[in-house]
C-alpha cells in the first residue's frame, strides 16, 4: 500500500469516527458492540482502499460497509450476535441507504455536533451532570441509577430526557441551527 | 358386581393413553357426577404441576411469559430508553419494532436518538473518547496487519496534526485529539501518581539505610527522575517508589533479572525479587537463573514469567500485561482468579478488577523500552529495531530500513562458530575472506541485522542507505557472508529455522559493494550498504554478554 493511501486513510479516521459509530449504533447494534463494529468497518475499508473511488465521498463508503457488517450481523449464531434485536435491525435498516446523503438527511453534522455538545455539557447542573455520567460513563441502567440517586426509575428517565433536551437545544443554539427546522427535533 | 370403568379411564386420561370412544363416556360421565369432574379437574391440574415440576424450563417460560406482559404495559418512551441502555428483553423490541411499523415517520427518529446517544457515550465516557477508539483500532490495525507502518504513521501524523492545531486554540475546540487525550491522561496520572507516591512516602517511608536491591544498568539520555524519588547518585537502587518523568531506565536486580520502564512512571522496588508498577509502562526480562520474580501491577499479579514480560499500567483503572516470550500465570488482585498464558497472549485487568479481558497482543507501547532492553544502546540511520516475537521471514518486509532482529537472546553455543574477518577501526568492503574461528567461550548474544532494497533504488544517494549501531556489549563476530549465514542459523537458534520457507542463497553481502567499520571499542558497527538488486541482505552480529 502507498504511503500517500495510509495517510489518506488516518485523515479518514479522525474525520470520520465519530458519526461512523453514531450511524452503527443507528442501525440497532448494542452499545457495547458499537466501537468494534466501526473498527471493523475501518479495517476491512483499510484492506480495501485500493478499490475506493476517490471521486466518492468516503464517509458513505464506509457506511456502506459498517451496513454489510450489520447485516451480516443477523446471520450470526445468537450468541455472537453484535445487534439487539434482528427484528429492530430490519427495521432500522430499513431507513438507512448509506448514500452519500444521508448524513443531511439524518441533520448530522457530525463533529461540529460533537464538539458543541462537549462544551454544552459544561454548563449542566451538577446534578444533571451526574445522572448522565452515570449512564454514560458508568453504563449505568435507569434502575441502578435510581438506586444510586434515591430515585425512582421513571424519575431517573425524565430527568435524563430533561438533560438531554436541555443540551440538544444548546448544541443546535451553538450550531446556529433553528430547532424547528431540524424536524422539531430539539425541544417538544 | 356391574365394573366401573371410571377409574380405567380416568387413569388412561392422566397418562395421555386414553382412546376417543373412552374419552367421549367419561365425559359422558363427569357430566352427570360433579365429584367426578371435580375429580377429573384435580387429576389434570396436578398432572400439570408435575409437568411443570419436572419440566426446567418452565420458570423460564413463565418468567418470559410475565416479562412479555410487562412489556405490553410499558410507555413508548420507557421501551426506548431501554433500547438505548441496551437493556431492553426481546418482547420489549418486539414491542418497539411493532411500533415502528404502524408509525414508519418514528424510525428516523429512534435512529436520531440512537446517534445522539451515541454521541453522548463518546462525549461524557473516557473509555468512548476519540483517543479509545483510535488507540483500540490501533491495537486491531497492528494485530490484523502485521507488518504494515499503519501505527507508526498513525502516530506520526497525529503528532503532527497536534503539534499544529495546538497552536490555533480555537473557542469551539476540536474533537480532543489523541495528543490531548494522552496529555489530560498523564496529566491525571502523573496528579495520581505524585499522590500515590507522597502518600506511600507518607507511610511506609523511604528506607534510605537500607541495602541495594536493584541497580540502574542502562539508561537513555533523556532519563528525567523527579525530586526526591530517583535512584541513588551511584545508580543504587533500594527498596522504595520512584518516579521516571521521561526517558527510559534499565534496572538490575539482585537476582539478575532486569526490568525496563519507560517513563512518564510510577514504580516500586520492594526487594530483589518483586515490583509494583503503578503507572507507565515495563518491560521485565527474567534471568535463567532466577527461582522467581513477582511483579504486580494496577489488578494484576504476574507469576512466574519465564522469560520476557510486558506491562501496561497507563490506563487509570487497569493494566496489561503481555507475555512476549515464555508463558507464564496472572492472578487478579484481591483473589479474583488466575490464568495461564501463553507466549504471545495478552490479557488486562477489567475496570473494576474482578475479571480479565482478553486483548490482542500488540507490543507498540513497548518499543522504547525494547529499543533499550534489546541492547542497541544508540542507533542512527536507517534503522528500525524490530519488536521480539517479530518474524524473520523471506518475504519483503520494510523497504530500505535496516531492521534488527534479536535472534538469540543468551546462548552458548556448542562449537565453535566460523565468523568472517573483520578489521577493527576502518570501514573495509564485505568481501570474500578466509573467516575465522569464534571459540566457543562463555554466553552470546546474536542479532540479526536486515535490509530489503527498495525496487532496487535504496534510500540515499545512489541507492545507499547508512546506519550506525551501538550495542552495549562488545562484538565478537559479524557474519556476513552468505555460506556462513547459512551455516550458523542453526547454532545461533536463529527462528529462521522455523520458518519452513528458504531465504535467497545469496543473503549475505556478496555484492562486495557494502562497507562496514566495526569501532574500535567494539561496540559500534557503521554499516554503508547498497542493498541487494531484489533480494535481501542480512547481517548476522554476536556480541559477548560475559
Amino acid at each position: 500500500m502507498e504511503k500517500e493511501d495510509r495517510e489518506l486513510f488516518i485523515e479518514q479516521v479522525r474525520e470520520h469516527h465519530a458519526t461512523l459509530r453514531g450511524f452503527v449504533r443507528s442501525l440497532g447494534v448494542a452499545p457495547m458492540w458499537v466501537d468494534d463494529v466501526a473498527q471493523e468497518a475501518f479495517i476491512v475499508a483499510y484492506n480495501r482502499l485500493d478499490e475506493f473511488d476517490r471521486e466518492r465521498d468516503f464517509g458513505a463508503w464506509l457506511r456502506g460497509i459498517a451496513r454489510n457488517l450489520v447485516i451480516n450481523e443477523r446471520r450470526k449464531d445468537a450468541r455472537r450476535k453484535r445487534i439487539l434485536s434482528d427484528n429492530l435491525t430490519d427495521v432500522l435498516l430499513s431507513s438507512s441507504s448509506a448514500s452519500d446523503h444521508e448524513e443531511e438527511e439524518l441533520g448530522d453534522r457530525g463533529l461540529a455536533k460533537l464538539n458543541a455538545l462537549r462544551e454544552c455539557i459544561k454548563s449542566l447542573p451538577e446534578k444533571s451532570l451526574g445522572l448522565l455520567k452515570s449512564r454514560y460513563e458508568n453504563e449505568s441502567s435507569a434502575q441502578d441509577i435510581a438506586e444510586e440517586f434515591s430515585m425512582k426509575p421513571p424519575a431517573v428517565r425524565k430527568a435524563l430526557e430533561r438533560a438531554r433536551t436541555a443540551l440538544k437545544k444548546c448544541m443546535d443554539e451553538r450550531l446556529g441551527v433553528d430547532s424547528e427546522s431540524n424536524g422539531g427535533y430539539c425541544e417538544a | 358386581m356391574k365394573h366401573d370403568p371410571t377409574e380405567l379411564w380416568l387413569s388412561q386420561l392422566v397418562d395421555g393413553s386414553i382412546d376417543s370412544v373412552s374419552l367421549d363416556a367419561l365425559i359422558e360421565a363427569a357430566e352427570g357426577n360433579a365429584e367426578l369432574a371435580d375429580r377429573i379437574g384435580d387429576e389434570l391440574s396436578f398432572s400439570e404441576l408435575i409437568r411443570q415440576a419436572l419440566d426446567d424450563r418452565s420458570p423460564a417460560a413463565q418468567s418470559n411469559f410475565e416479562k412479555a406482559l410487562e412489556s405490553q404495559g410499558r410507555e413508548p418512551s420507557a421501551l426506548q430508553s431501554l433500547v438505548s441502555e441496551g437493556k431492553a428483553t426481546s418482547f420489549d423490541y418486539d414491542q418497539i419494532v411493532k411500533r415502528l411499523w404502524e408509525n414508519p415517520g418514528e424510525i428516523e427518529d429512534l435512529r436520531r436518538d440512537l446517534i445522539e446517544d451515541e454521541w453522548f457515550s463518546q462525549v461524557l465516557s473516557e473509555s468512548k473518547s476519540e483517543g479509545a477508539f483510535i488507540e483500540a483500532l490501533e491495537t486491531r490495525m497492528w494485530a490484523e496487519t502485521r507488518q504494515d507502518h499503519f501505527v507508526e504513521d498513525f502516530t506520526l501524523r497525529l503528532e503532527q496534526e497536534f503539534a499544529e492545531s495546538d497552536e490555533a486554540d480555537n473557542i469551539v475546540a476540536f474533537a480532543p485529539s489523541l495528543f490531548r487525550t494522552v496529555a489530560k491522561m498523564t496529566a491525571v496520572a502523573a496528579a495520581i501518581a505524585i499522590g500515590a507516591f507522597f502518600t506511600v512516602q507518607q507511610f511506609s517511608g523511604r528506607v534510605d539505610f537500607s541495602p541495594a536491591v536493584a541497580s540502574v544498568s542502562k539508561a537513555s539520555s533523556d532519563v528525567s527522575w523527579s525530586e526526591f524519588s530517583s535512584p541513588d547518585s551511584d545508580g543504587n537502587v533500594k527498596s522504595g517508589m520512584y518516579q521516571l518523568d521521561s526517558g527510559v531506565v534499565s534496572l538490575t536486580m539482585a537476582s539478575g533479572s532486569e526490568i525496563t520502564v519507560e517513563g512518564p512512571a510510577l514504580f516500586e522496588v520492594r526487594d530483589d525479587a518483586s515490583a509494583h508498577v503503578h503507572a507507565g509502562v515495563a518491560l521485565a526480562r527474567i534471568a535463567p537463573n532466577d527461582m522467581g520474580i513477582s511483579l504486580k501491577s494496577k489488578g494484576l499479579n504476574i507469576s512466574e514469567p519465564t522469560k520476557l514480560v510486558g506491562i501496561d499500567a497507563r490506563s487509570e483503572n487497569s493494566s496489561a500485561a503481555l507475555f512476549f516470550e515464555g508463558g507464564g500465570g496472572v492472578c487478579l488482585e484481591g483473589g479474583g482468579g488466575c490464568r495461564n498464558l501463553f507466549e504471545r497472549e495478552a490479557v488486562k485487568s477489567g475496570e473494576s478488577g474482578d475479571r480479565f479481558v482478553d486483548i490482542p497482543f500488540n507490543p507498540h507501547a513497548f518499543s522504547k523500552a525494547w529499543a533499550l532492553l534489546s541492547g542497541v544502546e544508540k542507533n542512527i540511520g536507517s534503522v528500525r529495531i524490530e519488536l521480539p516475537g517479530s518474524e524473520i521471514g523471506p518475504s519483503k518486509q520494510v523497504e530500505s530500513e535496516v531492521q534488527v532482529f534479536v535472534e538469540n537472546e543468551s546462548f552458548r553455543p556448542e562449537d565453535d562458530l566460523e565468523v568472517d574477518t573483520i578489521r577493527v577501526g576502518e570501514f573495509a568492503s564485505a568481501v570474500a575472506n578466509p573467516g575465522q574461528n569464534l571459540q566457543a567461550k562463555g554466553d552470546l548474544r546474536s542479532y540479526l541485522l536486515q535490509l530489503w532494497p527498495s525496487d532496487g533504488n535504496g534510500a540515499g544517494p545512489e541507492g545507499e542507505v547508512e546506519a550506525s549501531l551501538t550495542f552495549d556489549h562488545p562484538v565478537v563476530g559479524v557474519i556476513y557472508s552468505s555460506d556462513r549465514l547459512a551455516g550458523s542459523d542453526a547454532s545461533v537458534g536463529s527462528s529462521i529455522t522455523n520458518v519452513g520457507e528458504t531465504f535467497n542463497a545469496r543473503r549475505g553481502l556478496d555484492s562486495g559493494n557494502n562497507q562496514i567499520l566495526l569501532s574500535e571499542d567494539r561496540r559500534t558497527l557503521n554499516l554503508k550498504l547498497k542493498g541487494g538488486v531484489a533480494e535481501v541482505d542480512q547481517i548476522r552480529v554476536l556480541v559477548a554478554l560475559n
